[in-house]
This record gives C-alpha cells, sequence and structure tokens, in this order.
C-alpha cells in the first residue's frame, strides 16, 4: 500500500503548497488603515534590535500615515539580492547598501537621483568618505547613513603588567616598541593575520601610496612602489610579533574569538568587536581599552579605510516621497547621535563627532576617522576584490618570497584587472 | 499483497537477465499507435520546453548581447555579435584555465568514481546493522551543507588552529608547524580536490549500491561455480549489469565537477597564483563580480561545449542502445 | 541473512570486509563529527590553538541561538513544503516518463531520451538571469511555487534516468502475468513493479531532497520582498555580521540542517532492504 499512501501525500503537500502560497503571496503594499506600508532593507547587525524598536516607535509617531517595516538582510549573497530588488517590479523603498557598492548599482541605473535634495539633508557637512562614493558622475545617489573604521582594541590589564602606556602611543615606532614588550611568555603582542588587506591598505596610504592610481585615464596597480614596499615591510614586522596565521584574514577565525581567549594583546579591529570579545569572554568587560592606529608620525594617526554604508531609493520604488521622509529622519542630527553611541559609529557627519565623544571606542575611531580613506573609485575595484591579488601577496612576503618581485606581480594583476572593459 | 509473487520476482529477473538484446519484439503492447507514450511523457517534455529550454534560449541570446546589470535593469539590451566570445577565447589566460579545468575533472572522477564503487560493492556484501551504518553515514555526508563542510576542512588544514598540523608536528614532523596548506599551489589543489571527493563519493556510492541490490545473486553463485574470481566476477558480470548506472553517475560527476565552484572560492578564491583557478571560478572573476552576465553566459555556453566534448561519445553510445532496447 | 553458519569462520572471514566498513565510516565521519562538535564547543575553545578531538567542555548556547534565530520555524516550514513538492512532482512525472520509455515503443523516444540526458547539463549557474526576468514578467517572483518548480527540474533528468534504468530491469513478463490474473494494466505495474523500484526511488528522492534542500542561490534570487517566504538555506548564512561569523552557530544550524535527509533516508531504507529480504536471496 506503499503507493497510495505516497500518491496522498503528495496530493497534500502539494495541495498546502500552493494554498499556502497564495495566501502570503499576496500581502498588501498598503496598510489596512490608509497608511502607506514603506520596506526598508537593512543590513544584519547595522542596528540593534532595541535601536530598531525605538526608531520605529520614534517614526510612525511623527508620522503616522506612514507604515514603517524593516527587514534585516543577511550579508552573504546581499549583492545578488540587491541586484534582483533593483531590477524587480515591486522593490523595498529604501535599502542599506556598503559605501564603496554605489557606484554600480548607480551607473546601472536603477537609483533614485538625490542631488536637489542634498541641501536639505544637510549634505554639506557629510563625512566624505561616505558622500562620496555614494556619488556617481557628480551626481548624489547614496546619502551618508554610518560610518566605522579600525582602530586598536587593547587589553589594558596587559599592557599594565607589562608596563606600557597605550595613551603615549603616537608613532608606528613606539607602537613596534610597545608590542614588542608585550609579546612575552604566553601572550601574543599583537594578533594580525597576513592577509588583513585593510590594514595593509592603511600602512599604503601613509607612505604616500596607493592601492592603484590613475594615470591617463588608464588604473595601474600600486603595491610595487617603493612607499607600498616599506608599508609591506612594516605589516611583516608588526604581524611577527605574534601568531597570526600567515594564510588567513581576519574572518577566519573572527579574530575578536582569538583575542576572547585571552592571550592577546592588541587586534586591530572597528571598536564594536569589543562588544563581541565581552561577549565571548566576560571575564575581559573593562580590561579592553581603543587608540587610533598610529601614525608615522605623532601628529597624525595613521591612515585608515573608511568603512559604512549608504541609504538608496531603487528607481522603481513605489513610495519614493515617504522613503525620502525615512532617509531624512535616519539620518538626521537626533537619530545619527543615538545611533552612533548605541552601536559604536563615526555618525555622518563631521559636526556630529561630539555625540560619540564619551565612548572611548568610538572616540578613538573618530580620532581615526580624520585620516579615512576609500578604495580606488572605478566600478571594476569589484572585480579585484574577488580575486583579491592583495591577500596572496601578503602570504607570499610573510612565507618569505621576495617582497619586489612578488609585488610587482600583484601589481601587474590588479592593472590587469581594472584595465579589463568594464 | 501476495508475498509469494514478489518472492518470485528476483528468481525471475535472475532467469531473464543475461541476454538482454534478446528481447527486443516490441513487447509491452504499445506502438499500435496509442496516444498512452505521449501523454505519460507529456509533463515531463512540457516542464523542460518552459522551464529549461526558454530559459536556454534567453541565456543564449544573452551571451550575444551587451547585458550588464543596466540591461537587467532597464532592459535595452543591444546585440553585439561574437564579442563575448571574442573576448573570452582572446584572453591568453583562458586556455590555461581549461586545461586546469580538465586535469581537475579527471583527478576528481577518477577517485570518485574508483572509491564509490569499492564502497558500494563493500556495503552490498555487509550485514544488515553494519550496511546500515555505512549507509547512514554516507547519507549524513551528502547532507552536510556545503558551507558547513568546506568551512570545516578549511579548520582541519588551518595553518595556526587546524589539527592536522597539531597531529603532524605531534609526530615529529617540526616542519608542519604553522605550515600555511592553502599558501603553495600544489597543497591548496589536494585540499580541494580531498573535499569535492569526500563530498561526491556519497551519491555515487548510493546510487552504485541502489544498482547492485538489483543484480540477482544466482548469477554470482553460478559464475562462481565456473570458477570465476572475484575480479572476474565483477568484470564479467556485475559490471555489465551497473554499466548504465555507473555510466550515468560517471557523466553526472564530471559535469558536477567541471562546474564545482562555491568549494574553491570558500577555500582559495582560486588562488594561490591560479593554482586552483577552474572554469567556474575563472568565470566569476571576469565576468560576475564585475555584473558582466553577457560573458558569464558566454562562459557558461562554453562550458557546456566542453562538457559535451567530453561526453559526447557517451551519448553517441546511448543513443544507440536506446534504439536496441524494447 | 537467517542461515545459521560456523560464527568464528565467518567472523574471521568478514574481518577484512568489517575493517574496510569501519575505516570508511570513520572517514566520512571525522568532517562530520568534527562539525557536530564544534556546534557544541564554547567560543573560544572553537578554533583553538591547541585543537582536540574531544571537547573539553559542552554547551547548549549555539543550538540556541540558532533556533532562536528570527523566522526559524517559519522557514523549515516553507523548505519543508519546497522540497517535498519538488521531488515528489519529480517523481510522479519521471515514473510516468520513465514508464514509457523503459516498457513501450513510440516514435521519437530515442530523442526524449537523448534530450533527457543532455539535460542534465543545464547550466543553472548562468540560467539564473533569464529565469529570473521570465519569473518577474510572468509575477511569479517572491513566491515559492516559483522555486518548487525550478527544484523539479533540476532533479527531473536524473529521476527519469534512474527509474527508467530500474524499470527496464524488471521482466515484463511478471507484469504480463498479473494482467492474466486479472489485473489492469495499471494496477499489473503498481502491485508487481512498484516495489521492485525501492532502490531506485531510495536513491532519486534522496538525491532531490538533497538538491532541493541545500540550494541558495534561485531562494536568494528569486525570493525577494517577502521575508516570509524564504526558505532554510538563508537561516544557515544568517550568522554573519561585519564581527565576522558566528561558527558555532552557523554548525548548530548546519547539523540540524542535515538532520532531515538522514530522517529521510532511514525511512526510506527499511522499504530497500524489505524488498531485498522479500526476495529471500540475500545473505
Amino acid at each position: 500500500m506503499k503507493y497510495r499512501s505516497l500518491a496522498l501525500l503528495s496530493a497534500l503537500v502539494l495541495g498546502a503548497g500552493l494554498t499556502a502560497c497564495s495566501s502570503s503571496g499576496d500581502a498588501a503594499s498598503d496598510g489596512a488603515d490608509g497608511s502607506t506600508a514603506l520596506d526598508v532593507w537593512l543590513m544584519r547587525d547595522s542596528v540593534s534590535a532595541r535601536f530598531q524598536k525605538e526608531f520605529e516607535t520614534g517614526f510612525e509617531k511623527a508620522h503616522p500615515d506612514i507604515d514603517l517595516r524593516i527587514q534585516i538582510q543577511e550579508w552573504e549573497g546581499i549583492g545578488e539580492k540587491v541586484t534582483a530588488a533593483l531590477a524587480s517590479n515591486d522593490a523595498p523603498d529604501v535599502i542599506e547598501v556598503g559605501n564603496t557598492q554605489v557606484a554600480q548599482y548607480a551607473q546601472s541605473g536603477g537609483l533614485t537621483d538625490f542631488t536637489d535634495r542634498v541641501a536639505e539633508l544637510g549634505g554639506g557637512d557629510w563625512l566624505e568618505g561616505l558622500a562620496e562614493p555614494g556619488s556617481y558622475d557628480g551626481k548624489q545617489y547614496g546619502i551618508p547613513y554610518y560610518a566605522a573604521n579600525r582602530v586598536v582594541i587593547h587589553r589594558t590589564d596587559l599592557f599594565e603588567k607589562a608596563g606600557v602606556d597605550a595613551s603615549r602611543i603616537k608613532t608606528r615606532d613606539q607602537w613596534i616598541a610597545a608590542t614588542r614588550k608585550l609579546n612575552r611568555g604566553g601572550t601574543q603582542g599583537i594578533y594580525l593575520p597576513g592577509q588583513n588587506w585593510y590594514v595593509l591598505s592603511g600602512f599604503v596610504w601613509d607612505e604616500g601610496g596607493d592601492l592603484a592610481v590613475k594615470s591617463g585615464g588608464a588604473w595601474k596597480g600600486g603595491l610595487d612602489s617603493p612607499g607600498a614596499l616599506r608599508a609591506m615591510d612594516f605589516y611583516r614586522r608588526l604581524q611577527a610579533l605574534g601568531k597570526g596565521p600567515k594564510d588567513s584574514d581576519e574572518a577566519q577565525p573572527p579574530q575578536a574569538e582569538v583575542m576572547a581567549k585571552g592571550q592577546v594583546a592588541q587586534i586591530i579591529a572597528v571598536p564594536g568587536g569589543a562588544k563581541v570579545i565581552e561577549e565571548k569572554n566576560p571575564e575581559l568587560k573593562g580590561k579592553l581599552g581603543f587608540f587610533p592606529v598610529p601614525g608615522k608620525t605623532a601628529d597624525r594617526p595613521g591612515a585608515v579605510f573608511t568603512g559604512g554604508s549608504d541609504l538608496v531609493v531603487p528607481a522603481v520604488a513605489a513610495h519614493q516621497e515617504q522613503a525620502f521622509t525615512f532617509i531624512r529622519e535616519l539620518t538626521g542630527d537626533a537619530w545619527q547621535k543615538k545611533l552612533a553611541v548605541a552601536m559604536s559609529y563615526v555618525p555622518n557627519k563631521t559636526t556630529l563627532a561630539d555625540a560619540v565623544a564619551d565612548d572611548p571606542g568610538t572616540a578613538a575611531m573618530a580620532a581615526g576617522a580624520a585620516n579615512g580613506h576609500a578604495t580606488p573609485n572605478t566600478p571594476q575595484w569589484a572585480a579585484v576584490e574577488a580575486k583579491n591579488p592583495i591577500k596572496e601577496y601578503m602570504t607570499a612576503v610573510l612565507t618569505g618570497e621576495d617582497a619586489a618581485s612578488e609585488a610587482a606581480r600583484a601589481s601587474r594583476t590588479i592593472t590587469e584587472t581594472l584595465g579589463a572593459d568594464s | 499483497m501476495p508475498t509469494v509473487r514478489e518472492r518470485s520476482v528476483p528468481r525471475a529477473a535472475g532467469r531473464r537477465r543475461p541476454p538482454p538484446t534478446g528481447r527486443s519484439g516490441g513487447r509491452g503492447g504499445a506502438g499500435r499507435g496509442t496516444l498512452w507514450p505521449y501523454l505519460l511523457i507529456a509533463p515531463a517534455v512540457l516542464g523542460m520546453l518552459y522551464l529549461l529550454l526558454y530559459p536556454l534560449a534567453r541565456a543564449v541570446l544573452i551571451s550575444f548581447q551587451d547585458f550588464r546589470l543596466r540591461q537587467l535593469i532597464l532592459g535595452d539590451a543591444r546585440f553585439v555579435g561574437l564579442r563575448n566570445y571574442r573576448t573570452l577565447l582572446g584572453d591568453p589566460g583562458f586556455w590555461e584555465v581549461v586545461r586546469r579545468t580538465f586535469v581537475f575533472m579527471a583527478v576528481n572522477v577518477v577517485a570518485i568514481m574508483v572509491l564509490s564503487t569499492l564502497v558500494a560493492l563493500m556495503t552490498e556484501r555487509l550485514g544488515r546493522a553494519a550496511r546500515t551504518v555505512v549507509l547512514s553515514s554516507l547519507v549524513l555526508v551528502w547532507a552536510v551543507p556545503v558551507v558547513a563542510a568546506t568551512t570545516v576542512f578549511q579548520w582541519l588544514f588551518h595553518s595556526e588552529f587546524g589539527i592536522v598540523n597539531e597531529t603532524l608536528t605531534g609526530l615529529g614532523f617540526e616542519s608542519y608547524e604553522g605550515y600555511p596548506w592553502f599558501a603553495h599551489g600544489g597543497a591548496a589543489f589536494g585540499i580541494v580536490v580531498a573535499l569535492i571527493v569526500w563530498q561526491s563519493v556519497p551519491f555515487a556510492a548510493i546510487t552504485l549500491y541502489s544498482a547492485l541490490v538489483t543484480v540477482p545473486t544466482e548469477l554470482y553463485e553460478s559464475a562462481r561455480m565456473d570458477g570465476a574470481g572475484a575480479a572476474r566476477v565483477f568484470r564479467s558480470v556485475t559490471f555489465p549489469l551497473i554499466r548504465p548506472v555507473f555510466m550515468l553517475v560517471l557523466s553526472l560527476e564530471v559535469i558536477w565537477t567541471f562546474k564545482a565552484f562555491v568549494q574553491i572560492w570558500v577555500m582559495t578564491r582560486g588562488g594561490p597564483g591560479e593554482a586552483t583557478t577552474i572554469l567556474p571560478v575563472y568565470a566569476v572573476q571576469t565576468a560576475l563580480a564585475g555584473q558582466r552576465y553577457d560573458l558569464g553566459s558566454a562562459a557558461s555556453m562554453l562550458t557546456v561545449l566542453l562538457m559535451s566534448g567530453v561526453l559526447v561519445l557517451y551519448f553517441r553510445q546511448l543513443f544507440r542502445q536506446e534504439g536496441e532496447q524494447p | 541473512m537467517s542461515t545459521p553458519r560456523p560464527p568464528l569462520r565467518r567472523t574471521l572471514r568478514r574481518l577484512p570486509l568489517n575493517a574496510a566498513a569501519a575505516l570508511t565510516v570513520v572517514i566520512c565521519l571525522f568532517p562530520v563529527y568534527w562539525m557536530v562538535t564544534t556546534a557544541f564547543k564554547p567560543s573560544t575553545d572553537i578554533q583553538s590553538y591547541d585543537p582536540r578531538p574531544v571537547p573539553r567542555s559542552w554547551t547548549l548556547d549555539h543550538f540556541r541561538t540558532a533556533v532562536g534565530a528570527d523566522g526559524f520555524a517559519l522557514f523549515w516550514r516553507n523548505s519543508i513544503l519546497v522540497t517535498l513538492s519538488a521531488v515528489l512532482l519529480a517523481l510522479l512525472v519521471a515514473l510516468g516518463a520513465a514508464y514509457a520509455v523503459a516498457r513501450m515503443r513510440w516514435r521519437g523516444r530515442r530523442q526524449f531520451m537523448l534530450a533527457v540526458f543532455v539535460a542534465q547539463m543545464a547550466p543553472w549557474e548562468s540560467l539564473i538571469i533569464p529565469v529570473y526576468i521570465i519569473s518577474r514578467d510572468t509575477g511569479m517572483l517572491d513566491r515559492l511555487p516559483t522555486l518548487t518548480l525550478i527544484y523539479f527540474m533540476i532533479t527531473l533528468p536524473f529521476t527519469v534516468v534512474v527509474l527508467r534504468g530500474f524499470i527496464a530491469g524488471i521482466p515484463p513478463e511478471l507484469e504480463e502475468a498479473a494482467q492474466v490474473d486479472g489485473c489492469t494494466r495499471a494496477g499489473a505495474f503498481r502491485r508487481v513493479a512498484f516495489p521492485l523500484l525501492a532502490p531506485g526511488l531510495m536513491a532519486t528522492s534522496l538525491f532531490g531532497f538533497i538538491t532541493a534542500w541545500n540550494e541558495f542561490t534561485y531562494a536568494n534570487f528569486l525570493i525577494i520582498k517577502q521575508q516570509d517566504s524564504r526558505t532554510l538555506p538563508v537561516w544557515l548564512s544568517s550568522f554573519q555580521s561585519t564581527f565576522g561569523t558566528d561558527w558555532g552557530a552557523t554548525m548548530a544550524a548546519a547539523t540540524l540542517f542535515a538532520l532531515p535527509a538522514l530522517i529521510i533516508f532511514l525511512a526510506l531504507q527499511r522499504h530497500v532492504t524489505a524488498g531485498l529480504a522479500s526476495g529471500g536471496v540475500k545473505g
């Protein structure tokens, strides 16, 4: 009788599948009480559940005609998902995208142009590292949302034990000396995985170099410039003062978890990482401190990569005006201050930096943000990251290959990738 | 259900099986102009037409167009003839990637087929409990999500945190202290192969096993009585009977290893250097990272053509066989 | 299986075989074991400078995180619906086609089989854009039946080919005898041939189930705005954040994710061995 139950089961499942779907497929885009439903996509962990709730309540009170529906998106496969949304007939109204991703979506014609409303949003004070990548061809598509950059997270107790004063580390030489002192016994002076190319990029910018430079209309890889080679040499010296794996990046294993094990004196990460460390190992609560990545000289912090997000509105979104209202609120001064404090972000405007002065991590980050940089501004850069010759170059040098020839090779690869017709 | 009849089934099969070509006499009652066979295949044909052929035709179309994110959103694609194919074929690195893909495919497929045949033969001879244990572990391996499996392999071979280095160092091979496996082309290639073989053997072994269990035991017995050794029995009795399934699995593994992507992408991104860059990885690096759907489409059309080159003999033979069977 | 034999000799004779089986199981399961134990390790032990085969301490935290994730129950429901519908649809459609190919003679049969074989080469990774465009233009985006149809199509060719092989292996005389006994043609097939198809059904339904269950790319691309229509692979990747991936939770999720396939196998496997035992010739 197996076949009969199988047939029955299949009929049941098929039937259930179809009805279940048709009933969930018609969720109305407008609320029952005449209010407009506004669909917003934010990224996983870009806001905490608590902040989200607070914002939703506040927003809907101020705008009772809008029914705000925030959906949290996952990082995995987000590029494809945003693409699919922009090309669909029924896109969400607001999407958070990485600041370096805006250009390629803008280029495709899928985003709403906000150029003539920049002033209304107070765009004059926006962080350069968010506003500039959010524009394409002289028009503003991405509205700065928040920024974050790397700082040094350190163990105050280990520093004290080694007799090192973190507040006096202002230059690279002092940093190396201090780290060497810390790197004793079971303690690692610093956990720096071999492929943290954002950190290397900072050192390269410090030396006046860049990952790629545009000359005569063509991009050319820049890892083989004398400055970039000095940067790699510094990275090698620093990396040796700990047991960071030479062949993987900061995500494999997650460096916050390595630090949570308790034998690491420093890592280079966004300050939010400290929360993860404390969560994984509550014993470290209150023993974590922050300072900006030291520069070459004491008068200027080290260069860092400005990461962060912009908000964009798909051209096909149904509720353009309400979407703008949402953006104006979330990127406005009041909520930005709260967001920066709640999430340890750098707010989207330079004028709001004071809001985070009380938080040591965010303050260190804001100090470093003054010397923030971005990856080369070409849509083809995504292809370089997909292949990432920089990571391989770093591993090669750290495992003893000749730096100059490896750098030349990596630069050639970058040049070829950027030069490919895009 | 009458047990007696069931009981008689494999015996009858055993008697009837050996000369498979002997009964091509149009048995089965169809062929007298009835519509039944066409009704029976209609859902499959309709499905293939609408869900496969139609999208495929559009994919071919895209490969002749200038089709990027912009065209996906705004939909004003322009024909560019063979430009995408010229771009790919004109890349001096392309043929090197093709060569590597073939090596990769051959190594994997040979390993998968040999191991899974052995496992299937072994499983068939096991007692009931042991068989269930072996099959269950195969199913578990098969069911493990690719991302989990890939990550675990990455961890096992991690330079600082991996148990492989820890064990090797513990055994006295001091040079493996912190040995960066993924920084060496050969080692990285080997680990990727190990992962893919490990993930692929369960499907192949279970499918071959399910074919093996239908081979009537009488055939073995009579062959053994004729004095044939184990290898001989396999060659002249078992293999011919499971041959169709074996060839099917073989062709599927050719197709799948040709398209292996996620494992390589997560582990090595095609590196170090180009050591693990095979066609799908190359396609994503050149085409999809820049949202060049046209190039990506062209690359997979080329992949299909290359794969057909490998499988064309198999298809021809199938076509002929189909003509012979009832 | 039931014949009594001299136990010692038998054990000795089977020793190499059982040793090989044990080795197979160990090689298969070691990475699986690593995944499962990771799910039980406290985060700080997951990647340790001193990796150990047996965890120092155990925790259920990761399972709590995994089960407590947003939409957990809903994603399970969706995945089960989509996967089972796709597998059963493929089995029904394939059974008809396989029977027609294996048992009947008709014009176009060779061409049909060749088409089915070639269909296995379909470049699904680049069909996603056309499939997306077609679904968009027919209003099928964001709907689970779209996924069901895609998974049905991905698994159909394999199912047809394997079932055809199994049906062809069953001598038609058996069914004819049943027909003489008064069964209809369909009844004869059901009573006589269907039980013998059990191994083939097991292989194909496992294949269909695991393929559809794990599929991420189409599920990610075709289900856009309906958060409620997402499937489980999305859940699997929901433990990544800007600070890295919560591997403990991911492995716990992966463990739970792999279990249904095992359950399905164990359920099907009983019938396979039953079919064999009824043959009464094994052992």
